[in-house]
């Protein structure tokens, strides 16, 4: 009991038996869960959102949040696709363009929440109906078709069941992870988030804190688009707009403080694949796809009760 | 480095914290700011430390005039602080709190192994038995208070302020630091300390400040020339007009309110305390003595772990503020009016009928505003408050005004025993003397008042008796006669007599560069 009670209080121990359990159950339940085929379906529909979820993690370590993510996403998405299919950019220039495009629009968050005093909540809700104005301004709500095959193959391309998309955000995962741990700026980012009084006392500069985590925040979300693009094989002005419970339960499932200083890389990723489990499996035992959206509520709020329990059992509540 | 505090003002809404103070901070000594609760004393810091900027007067470095912008210019300007209050990241380790803003990297990346080695430096010469891995959320308050000391050393600034820095660390942990700090000064280090416990002051000062009202009293005078009544006295001054509080009739055969050998989580010891009908108890004590706390256990927000609580003869536990109010009828007044006694962009009606409120509720408990009106007029005329109707936002009201609304709220509820924490915090001497006339008629009512008040003139105009608070123990009574001199003094002597500063440690560390 003891020893259980121990592990219970590790952030993610919790997620790691959830998605024990729940493999074997559907493997034993669902006979095509083991496939090959299944498996990459599965894990390349992770992709996405663990870029969704990082860029959300970043904001809320620092106290804040970004309601934009899908929005910068969205307009990220179209340019990737209108600077290769109108202006013929080779994907080498257009990629980085998108990403330059979302790291933009989260600087302009950041750069607004600091200089105007107001509520990133508020500021990113106002900038992300904007953003999303612009997105279908442009585009008419019409998608880019006609995307470099170069492209479509490495969004559909595998090596067993891993999709090479993957490849993405376990190096962002490994990067973010090297950040908050082990770099001064990654530390600060955590530090104002813990207390932003005592950082700035400490003369943490609360400006460059907050502007660069929005920064990151769309700079990843924008990766996430381009992950998308290559994915769906289409640059549609619709996505991003499904993103913004993902990118609040992953992180917070994870074990992300959502008072700021505190996010877990290892946590937020747990919890994508268990999101992933669950929609896999209801897909495979043919449930309603509106009975995933209730499980995911039911998950957050469970996994929001494990950490108040854990938050009073270690006497830091 | 010289630092020359010259003629600073500083005004916030409703308050002049600071009216043309001076002070002088010279390389090598050590310069203790005294003064009470609210003189002063740390406005003037965060001035110094960049946090606040004055709005006139000038702060010279060296001779030289400087404007701060924020904490981070004056740090570089060679300023560290240890604030009063706690200023740590929870989730930190020791270490990372220590150098929070300059940790040491390798590679691009923090070098943990760096960080533990630099701040155990510094954390050696205080304590130790700290270790700069774990977490900040797992100490002691007073290890973290440590801590923090250890955060301001090893910024090695060339001046050094101090806010009580050790209110929560024990006597051979201050014998230490003390040692450390005769020797920063030494070194040219310029360390101004502000402190409750005079002896400490005598021991380790060179030179006293003493502010009261947000005014000097005395500036920069060698200690050598002052004794602890002088210094007392220039502390408490005196108040201009006293409240006249009509002689009024205590009950005590009636005890609504008491408490015997209570104990709490929050860290009471053995509270023992009667308040009888009709009667004025003050509860008074240094910031941090425990007596909000212990309002806040008696209404349920801590837990009482031992010991009895006592309303009206019968042993209870109250669960919360409604549960307080619906079966004891017993009220509170928080210290805090603007978060947490008043609702200040609603109405005055609605501030104060918001007790009553189920009361009021008609056939369908619908509340009209007519049936609010006509339940708080009498209250708002009673009590004098100053509104230009019902319907006005509190937050228009003056400081006092507000005051008397969140008091008029509990009178609505005819609550019988009131708990008043800090009422006249921040507001002008004459609302203040007429708010003190009301507390003393509420009493005479029939009312019981549990008062609590860092303002020492405040308390021996209105209280019957004074216990007096320390560590979150009752430390004696003073029967008050509401002769001030005489009084003040008593209570004073009963706080201060019992520090007692331990003798050096045999052991510190080596010197700290």
């Amino acid at each position: 009991m003891k020893v259980f009670r121990r592990l219970l209080l590790i952030e993610w121990s919790g997620l790691v038996a959830a998605i024990f359990i729940g493999a074997s159950a559907l493997a034993f339940i669902a006979p095509n869960f083991l496939t090959t085929f299944n498996l990459y379906v599965m894990l390349r529909s992770l992709c996405v959102g663990l870029l969704v979820a990082f860029a959300q993690m970043i904001t809320l370590g620092v106290g804040q949040m970004n309601v934009a993510v899908g929005a910068i996403g969205g307009l990220a998405a179209v340019v990737l696709g209108g600077a290769m299919e109108v202006f013929g950019i080779p994907i080498a220039l257009a990629v980085p363009l998108a990403v330059t495009i979302g790291a933009v629009g989260g600087l302009i968050n950041g750069v607004l929440t600091v200089r105007t005093g107001i509520n990133a909540f508020i500021i990113t809700l106002a900038t992300g109906s904007a953003f999303t104005g612009i997105n279908f301004g442009i585009t008419g709500a019409i998608p880019f078709y006609e995307m470099p095959p170069a492209l479509t193959a490495f969004g559909s391309g595998h090596f067993g069941p891993f999709p090479y998309l993957i490849v993405a955000p376990l190096i962002v995962a490994a990067l973010l992870g090297v950040f908050f741990a082990r770099t001064a700026a990654g530390r600060r980012l955590l530090a104002y988030g813990g207390n932003p009084n005592a950082a700035e006392l400490s003369g943490i500069s609360s400006e460059w804190v907050v502007v660069s985590a929005h920064c990151l925040s769309g700079l990843l979300a924008a990766g996430a688009a381009v992950l998308a693009v290559a994915q769906l094989g289409s640059a549609q002005p619709t996505i991003g707009s499904d993103w913004l419970l993902l990118s609040f339960a992953a992180p917070i499932i994870g074990g992300a403080a959502l008072t700021g200083g505190y996010v877990s890389v290892l946590g937020t990723m747990f919890a994508v694949l268990l999101i992933g489990l669950i929609e896999n499996g209801m897909v495979l035992a043919k449930v309603d796809p509106y009975w995933v959206q209730f499980s995911l509520g039911v998950l957050i709020l469970a996994a929001v009760g494990l950490n108040r329990w854990r938050a009073i059992n270690s006497g830091t509540d | 480095m010289n630092l020359a505090v010259e003629s600073v003002a500083k005004s916030f809404p409703g308050v002049l914290a600071l009216d043309g103070v001076s002070v002088d901070l010279k390389a090598g000594e050590i310069h203790a700011l005294m003064g009470e609760n609210g003189a002063g004393k740390s406005t003037l810091i965060k001035i110094i430390t960049g946090v606040f900027r004055p709005d006139s007067g000038n702060v010279l470095l060296d001779g030289r005039p400087v404007a701060f912008n924020s904490p981070r210019d004056a740090l570089a300007a060679g300023i560290a602080v240890v604030h009063q209050e706690r200023n740590l990241i929870p989730r930190f380790s020791v270490g990372e709190n220590i150098l929070l803003e300059r940790l040491p990297t390798k590679n691009g990346l923090v070098d943990y192994t760096a960080v533990g080695q630099q701040a155990r430096r510094y954390l050696d010469l205080l304590d130790r038995n700290i270790d700069p891995r774990s977490e900040v959320r797992s100490l002691s308050v007073a290890q973290m208070q440590i801590v923090e000391i250890a955060k301001a050393l090893s910024l090695e600034a060339k001046i050094l302020v101090l806010d009580e820095p050790t209110a929560s660390i024990t006597g051979h942990e201050s014998a230490a630091f003390f040692k450390l700090l005769r020797q920063l000064c030494g070194e040219g280090v310029a360390i101004a300390f502000v402190s409750h416990k005079l002896e400490e002051v005598f021991a380790i000062a060179d030179r006293v400040t003493v502010l009261r009202d947000g005014k000097n009293v005395a500036t920069g005078v060698p200690i050598a020339q002052m004794t602890r009544q002088k210094l007392v006295s220039l502390m408490i001054g005196r108040e201009e007009r006293v409240a006249q509080i009509g002689e009024r009739i205590v009950d005590t055969t009636a005890v609504p309110l008491e408490t015997r050998k209570l104990c709490t989580s929050l860290g009471h010891k053995g509270i023992d305390l009667a308040l009888h009908r009709g009667e004025i108890l003050g509860l008074y004590g240094l910031v941090g003595a425990g007596r909000s706390e212990l309002a806040h256990a008696i209404l349920g927000a801590g837990k009482i772990t031992a010991g009895d609580l006592l309303i009206r003869g019968q042993s209870v536990r109250v669960r919360d503020m409604h549960d307080a109010l619906t079966r004891f009828r017993l009220g509170y007044v928080s210290e805090d009016r603007k978060q947490e006694g008043l609702i200040l962009m609603h109405s005055v009606s609605k501030n104060i009928a918001i007790t009553i409120w189920d009361r009021l509720g008609g056939a369908l408990g619908l509340i009209s505003q007519r049936r609010e009106a006509r339940a708080v007029a009498p209250l708002v005329g009673r009590l004098e408050v100053r509104t230009p109707s019902l319907g006005q936002p509190v937050r228009n009201l003056s400081g006092g005004n507000q005051q008397k609304v969140s008091i008029a709220k509990w009178l609505a509820a005819e609550a019988e025993i009131l708990i008043i924490d800090e009422p006249t915090v921040g507001i002008d001497i004459k609302t203040k003397t007429h708010l003190h006339e009301l507390i003393g008629e509420i009493a005479r009512e029939g009312v019981s008042v549990l008062l609590i008040s860092s303002d020492m003139a405040e308390m021996i105009t209105l209280a019957d008796r004074i216990l007096v608070m320390r560590d979150f123990r009752i430390i004696g009574e003073v029967a008050n006669d509401h002769i001030y001199e005489a009084v003040s003094k008593a209570i004073m002597n009963r706080i201060h007599t019992v520090d007692q500063v331990e003798p050096v440690g045999p052991s510190i560390g080596s010197a700290v560069r």
